[in-house]
């Protein structure tokens, strides 16, 4: 049975570990623990990947989210001075939180709904999935029917990176 | 049959979104809406490659690498946008910015 083999158990731990780090996300007032909270949270998210035989995917992820995306968050919270809790502990980070019951309910509809609404539908089951690596597919596919979108995301994250630069200078 | 039920991907991309969206409504923090941002963005994505696990093409596949450059660029002019109005106004609630009628 599915429920008792290594995949699945890999998967229920994994999905401890992303809803559990999602959920101290929302519950936490430190951005900082926040942010170590979305460290994990990507984690769980490239084992997903991995379980879901998309390996180029969980290194890309890895790679962009945990290397770039979160050193770009921490120096964010760094160079932005965050305020400190009433506590007077010294690296206590402290962010308002204003409609609490409102933003709870709302997200739990969302949650249920999604849930109710994902399983009513039938989805087309795959008789064989391919467990193998998709690293050559998706090189080849860069290169044959997917070169025009390549190019243009190359020239596109050129032109984001150059305008943040840009930015974020020191305008005197 | 050794693999993972689709639903069960499903179900945790709609808790990853449930999350970011409330992270968004609750945080007076202009960062930390960001973050919230980048949890419904990935939850997206981890529908996009649930659902391509079985496609000879990898539609999803490479749509959700794609994705990812996007996200990746909006978060870097985010931030820099973030840093000019620490600059100018020496916070970043997002309650301090009042319309003015």
């Amino acid at each position: 049975m599915i429920m008792n083999s290594p995949l699945m158990i890999g998967f229920l731990a994994l999905t401890f570990l992303t809803c559990g780090s999602a959920f101290f996300m929302l519950w936490t007032k430190n951005v900082l623990h926040a942010a170590l909270a979305m460290f994990m949270t990507m984690l769980g998210l490239a084992g997903f990947y991995v379980l879901a035989f998309a390996d180029i995917m969980a290194v890309s992820h890895l790679m962009i989210y945990v290397g770039g995306v979160l050193i770009l968050i921490l120096f964010g919270i760094m160079m932005t001075g965050q305020r400190a809790s009433k506590t007077g502990e010294t690296n206590e980070l402290f962010t308002e939180q204003k409609g609490r019951f409102w933003a709870f309910t709302i997200g739990l509809s969302v949650f249920f709904g999604l849930s109710w609404l994902l399983g009513q539908q039938h989805f087309y089951a795959f008789a064989d999935i391919d467990q193998h690596s998709k690293l050559g597919q998706v090189g080849l596919s860069f290169m044959l029917e997917y070169s025009f979108p390549f190019e243009l995301t190359g020239v596109f994250l050129l032109i984001a990176l150059v305008g943040a630069t840009y930015i974020a200078k020191n305008h005197e | 049959m050794n693999e993972i039920p689709l639903i069960f991907f499903l179900w945790v991309g709609a808790f990853l979104f449930a999350s970011g969206l409330s992270i968004i409504l609750i945080k007076r923090n202009v960062i930390f809406v960001l973050m919230g941002v980048e949890l419904m963005l990935n939850a997206a994505n981890l529908n996009l490659i649930a659902f391509s696990r079985g496609d000879e093409q990898n539609q999803g596949l490479m749509m959700g690498l794609f994705v990812l450059v996007i996200g990746v660029c909006e978060m870097s002019i985010a931030l820099a946008i973030i840093l000019q109005v620490y600059r100018r106004f020496k916070k970043i609630d997002i309650d301090q910015f009042q319309s003015r009628n």
